[in-house]
């Protein structure tokens, strides 16, 4: 194996360096040279369009919170399909049936949602 | 070139390093931080933290058993994670606020 | 094995026989569970071959954790009936709480019976995670949500702690197996990684904020006062025996070749959450802040027979986890019924209690006594086992201590007795339903029983 001595870093460190003066330099310029008009309708978040009312924080309906927690749980869980989908010959019938039974478990939790109501918009 | 490989082409050290550090910074955010969702977080980047020390370890080590143990770190984070926001979902519910210096009813 | 598998499977039925809507089949069930899972667990002990090769490498079902098992499906079968009040209270949800009850019943069982940090990870976050849950079941209870917050946000701080030993144990040794982790300690003895001493730090440390033991106990009397009262019971019942079960066996299977290394770690945890833990429980106002305190001292002993690490500790922590559990259920089934009636827990409430209602007094002063040590009762015996088991290693300092503090102890837990015997109450008469009576009448005849003959269960070893 090839052991990096430290100057091998020395391209990465122009390349930030040069990145990092690009950006602080064009927002200098920009401030700088740019014009400068300040008003109470240039203030607003969008100059044009509906005017905007209340703040962006309004309270969301709980129902996308639970479909998008619901989501997390179920979604992770698919993790434990590519260790067996990778290894499906060598598991043969056993690997099957645990992984069936693993489905089962994780169905039953799905059934649970479904008579719970929770999926229900209306 | 096989996955372990490439990471066997960083030492083992840096991944050590690295990985200690996000592991003090999650500390350091649970420690310092006051709004209950950026303890919380603090408290994932621990875990991942945990996550890739030992899959550097298990590539290092050629030994599976680590990777499997990062999936099952991965799904109990995620129930963490569905209980967690549910508790704190309750709390902004009931008192508009997940800042947690506010939270000083139990005292003693 | 067959114990955990089947009461998963009940759990899940609880849960869809919540849709049923006969509330009082569901306490039935639940029972019948934990029943048809303490058979099923004596069964095992009966017959050891039949422990299916699946488990192999990652549980094993020796008497010991059996008798763990046992534990804690008893305290489980004790407690379950005091749970009534869901029954009956329409913002409860029972089958719900019942089924959670009965997965975090697996969680502990998965904590007693590992034998693979893998599993010893996943039972201690199905339990955790199934209390952070039933902690802030109440949700209109401000009290009840910041106790929740706290338990969730220490506990995945813990979590991360201990994994991140867990991490550095497997990066030292290349295994998660305690047997593997075992041999390495073993054959390395004069040349050890640094990084398995770290791990073993950073997972003792995770271990220990779990178990509520000082200098990492601070969130424990919050979480305690805020939960339901129910859900304090379980968990400081349950979390205890589990996990001090779970500390032993990882320290007892891989690390006996460090002894000097973790001894003196948990030796001064020890003596600081005796101190801690008795002190502050002295100060308190409220009768539940008073027994989350008592619960952190408990932890002391229990520690002390961990530390000591002599034959009898495994008997000890047995013993003491039994004798604990029995004298706490007892405390809380009071508790409940004086929360219920008077609308507070503190220490006003139980004023004049022998007057209205002399058994429910009778029996909470016979669980002080355990709790306090005193001869004659169940906790006398446990401490007992836990100071010979030191005493045979020579720990007389850690025996001193532990003494000294339980005189304290037996200051606070009498203060119970005086308010329930010697001052006026209002009268208000606190009644109890049968099922609490019979909780009450098996608890406290177990106390004195065990109190004086231990040898019913100490010699199941």
């Amino acid at each position: 194996m090839q052991v990096s001595s430290p100057q091998d870093y020395l391209p990465i460190i122009i390349q930030f360096a040069l990145a990092l003066g690009f950006v602080v330099l064009s927002m200098i310029a920009s401030h700088a040279i740019g014009p400068k008009r300040k008003a109470k309708i240039k203030d607003e978040q969008w100059e044009c369009g509906i005017e905007s009312v209340g703040d962006a924080r309004a309270p969301i309906s709980i129902k996308y919170f639970l479909v998008a927690i619901l989501f997390v749980l179920f979604d992770v869980e698919v993790i434990f399909m590519y260790p067996w989908a990778v290894n499906f010959r060598y598991l043969g019938w056993i690997g099957f049936v645990e992984m069936v039974i693993f489905m089962g478990f994780l169905l039953t939790g799905y059934f649970y949602i479904i008579k719970k109501g929770v999926l229900n918009w209306e | 070139m096989q996955i372990p490989e490439v990471m066997r082409t960083v030492p083992l050290e840096y991944y050590l390093f690295f990985s200690t550090a996000l592991f003090v910074i999650g500390v350091l955010g649970v420690l310092t931080r006051r709004n209950a969702l950026v303890i919380f977080m603090s408290v994932e980047l621990m875990l991942n933290a945990v996550n890739l020390l030992l899959a550097s370890f298990s590539s290092y080590r050629q030994d599976s058993v680590g990777q499997v143990f990062v999936f099952f770190i991965m799904a109990v984070a995620a129930a963490e994670v569905t209980v967690g926001l549910a508790i704190i979902v309750m709390i902004y519910r009931n008192t508009k606020s997940i800042d947690v210096q506010l939270l000083n009813r139990l005292k003693g | 094995m067959l114990a955990i598998s089947a009461l998963s499977v009940f759990g899940i039925i609880v849960l869809f026989l919540g849709f049923s809507n006969n509330k009082s089949a569901l306490m039935l069930a639940a029972m019948l569970s934990l029943l048809a899972t303490f058979g099923l667990a004596l069964y095992e002990w009966q017959h050891p071959e039949i422990t299916p090769a699946v488990a192999a490498g990652m549980m094993s079902f020796d008497n010991l954790s059996i008798l763990f098992t046992a534990v804690l499906l008893v305290t489980g079968i004790l407690l379950l009936p005091l749970s009534e009040r869901f029954l009956v209270d329409p913002k409860a949800q029972p089958a719900e709480y019942y089924a959670i009850l009965l997965f975090s019943m697996v969680g502990a069982i998965m904590m007693v019976t590992f034998d693979n940090l893998i599993m010893l990870f996943l039972g201690l976050e199905i339990l955790s995670i199934s209390l952070y849950v039933l902690t802030g079941s109440d949700k209109r209870n401000l009290l009840a949500n910041e106790a929740a917050l706290k338990y969730f946000l220490m506990g995945a701080f813990a979590t991360g702690v201990l994994l991140y030993g867990v991490a550095m144990l497997y990066g030292a040794a290349g295994s998660f197996s305690l047997s593997d982790i075992a041999l390495y300690v073993q054959d390395n003895h004069d040349n050890l990684s640094p990084m398995l001493y770290i791990g073993l730090f950073m997972m003792l440390v995770g271990m220990l904020f779990k178990l509520s033991v000082a200098p990492f106990h601070w969130w424990t009397a919050d979480v305690y006062t805020g939960a339901p009262n129910f859900f304090t019971a379980y968990m400081s019942t349950i979390v205890k025996t589990a996990g001090f079960a779970a500390l032993y066996k990882i320290l007892s299977v891989s690390f006996v070749g460090v002894y000097d290394y973790w001894f003196l770690m948990l030796a001064i945890c020890a003596v600081l959450t005796l101190c801690i833990g008795n002190l502050t429980a002295t100060a308190q106002q409220s009768f539940k802040r008073m027994m989350a305190y008592s619960g952190v001292s408990h932890a002391g002993y229990m520690l002390i027979a961990v530390a000591s690490f002599s034959d009898k500790t495994p008997e000890a922590i047995f013993f003491y986890s039994l004798a604990y559990s029995i004298a706490t259920i007892t405390a809380f089934a009071a508790l409940m019924r004086v929360a219920d009636t008077k609308g507070s827990a503190d220490f006003a409430a139980f004023y004049g209690l022998a007057k209205t209602n002399p058994f429910l007094s009778f029996a909470l002063t016979v669980s002080m006594l355990s709790l306090a040590g005193i001869p004659l009762t169940a906790g006398f015996m446990g401490k007992l086992f836990v100071f010979m088991s030191a005493l045979e290693q020579g720990h007389v300092a850690l025996v001193v201590a532990a003494v000294l503090m339980s005189a304290v102890g037996v200051y606070y837990y009498l203060r119970v007795v005086i308010a329930m015997y010697m001052r006026e109450g209002n009268g208000v008469a606190v009644t109890l339903s049968p099922r609490f009576r019979v909780v009450l009448i098996a608890t406290t005849v177990l106390t004195i029983l065990l109190g004086v003959v231990p040898s019913l269960v100490a010699g199941a070893l």
